[in-house]
């Protein structure tokens, strides 16, 4: 049997209800979904509970997978509708992302709080949740604005608006 | 022609920076970054910008092993059918509805024995377990087999408290155990037909540990 078909053979047990395959698909995949949660919500623990919600849910649906494209873009997908369900629950997320941020951000703290050269991760941490979430799906993930547009609700020319903060914000945490 | 005094627009830095200005446009933007050293300049930044994300490695974390145990109860969790809480119905709030609830939830699990059933009686032959799905079926036997027990004790300690309870909280508790007991007969015939089936096996056992969640809360309900 060869990896694809090793593959399809594990999917398929999962979608029958083998726990033991859904097992497997969890550890090839997890630490995937998991730099996405990470980079979207900032924190580990928020990415650590978020993955136990996308894999529940990816167990949940996986029978709805039908093999169109990749297991990992399905599970992707899945995650990171997940993670926007989880935003939009919380009010002042919600605002966030939906409205922009109309506070200034991504300028250095005084007195050196922020060290010289912080690495990527930090420096998205410190960004709103609503640009952090379009700079994540468009630069990281490789979304399109369009597709960012349809799983956010906000209007494409105000997702293309977030990603440009956003990248003037980490150029400047990252003193480019 | 865009002049060296008037710059590039936020989109045009952006969109010349990721490579996806239309292709008529791009002579005219590059020709405007020969001569304009700060949009160049900027362009330049934006685009280490992104080389950098690029380059950057993806965050780990370390305990994400440690994770599957407790989405693996979660998974076996969500199969269980989530009867009406009985404190609540002994306070007499939302009765009707955490009952309707319970048989709405309950129907649904027998629909799905049936079905299961159906599909096994077609799929008999054909069905082969294997040997993960076999230590799978092990295990969730086991698990049905410990709360069937557990439930059992639960249900001969009832009955000795029976005759403590109001009328109206045994009516509702009697209700609610046959709908569940109805769900573990359809459960063991679908069972009967395909005996390798995980998931029917993981719904009777969730079956058995809703019973048991049911008399537990009777117990607690004092």
């Amino acid at each position: 049997m060869n990896d694809v078909n090793a593959v399809d053979d594990v999917v398929r047990r999962a979608q029958h209800g083998d726990v033991d395959a859904f097992e497997s698909l969890y550890r090839t995949h997890s630490a995937a979904i998991f730099a996405l949660c990470r980079r979207m919500v900032g924190t580990d623990g928020e990415a650590l509970d978020l993955v136990q919600d996308i894999f529940v849910r990816a167990w949940e649906r996986l029978t709805t997978f039908r093999g169109q494209s990749s297991l990992a873009t399905w599970l992707h997908r899945l995650g990171v509708n997940v993670v926007l369900e989880q935003m939009r629950s919380s009010k002042r997320d919600a605002a966030r992302l939906l409205e922009g941020d109309d506070v200034t951000f991504g300028s250095r703290s005084p007195a050196g709080q922020i060290e010289a050269r912080i690495d990527l991760d930090a420096a998205l941490v410190q960004l709103p949740g609503g640009a952090r979430t379009v700079f994540v799906l468009h630069d990281i993930e490789g979304y399109s604005h369009d597709e960012i547009a349809q799983m956010t609700g906000i209007a494409p020319g105000t997702a293309r608006a977030q990603l440009w903060r956003a990248r003037r914000a980490l150029m400047r945490l990252l003193d480019l | 022609m865009i002049d060296a005094q008037s710059h590039l627009t936020e989109e045009e830095r952006h969109a010349h920076a990721e490579g996806s200005l239309p292709a008529e446009r791009v002579p005219l933007i590059e020709a405007h970054l020969r001569e304009c050293a700060e949009c160049a300049g900027d362009v330049a930044r934006i685009r280490t910008l992104m080389t950098r994300i690029h380059d950057s490695p993806a965050p780990t974390a370390a305990p994400l092993d440690e994770l599957w145990p407790s989405i693996r109860t979660r998974i076996e969790n969500s199969k269980v059918v989530p009867l009406s809480p009985y404190a609540i119905r002994i306070e007499g709030r939302r009765r009707a509805r955490g009952v309707g609830a319970a048989i709405m939830m309950a129907a649904a699990v027998v629909i799905a024995a049936v079905v299961w059933r159906a599909r096994a009686t077609a799929d008999r032959v054909a069905s082969s377990a294997s040997s993960s799905e076999t230590t799978s079926l092990i295990a969730v036997a086991d698990s049905a087999h410990a709360y069937e027990e557990q439930a059992q004790t639960l249900l001969n300690q009832l009955e000795l408290r029976r005759s403590m309870l109001r009328p109206e909280a045994v009516v509702a508790i009697d209700h609610d155990l046959r709908v569940v007991d109805s769900a573990i007969a359809e459960l063991k015939e679908a069972i009967a037909h395909d005996p390798n089936n995980p998931a029917l096996r993981r719904l009777l056992a969730s079956s058995y540990r809703q019973k048991v969640d049911v008399l537990k809360r009777v117990g607690n309900a004092g």
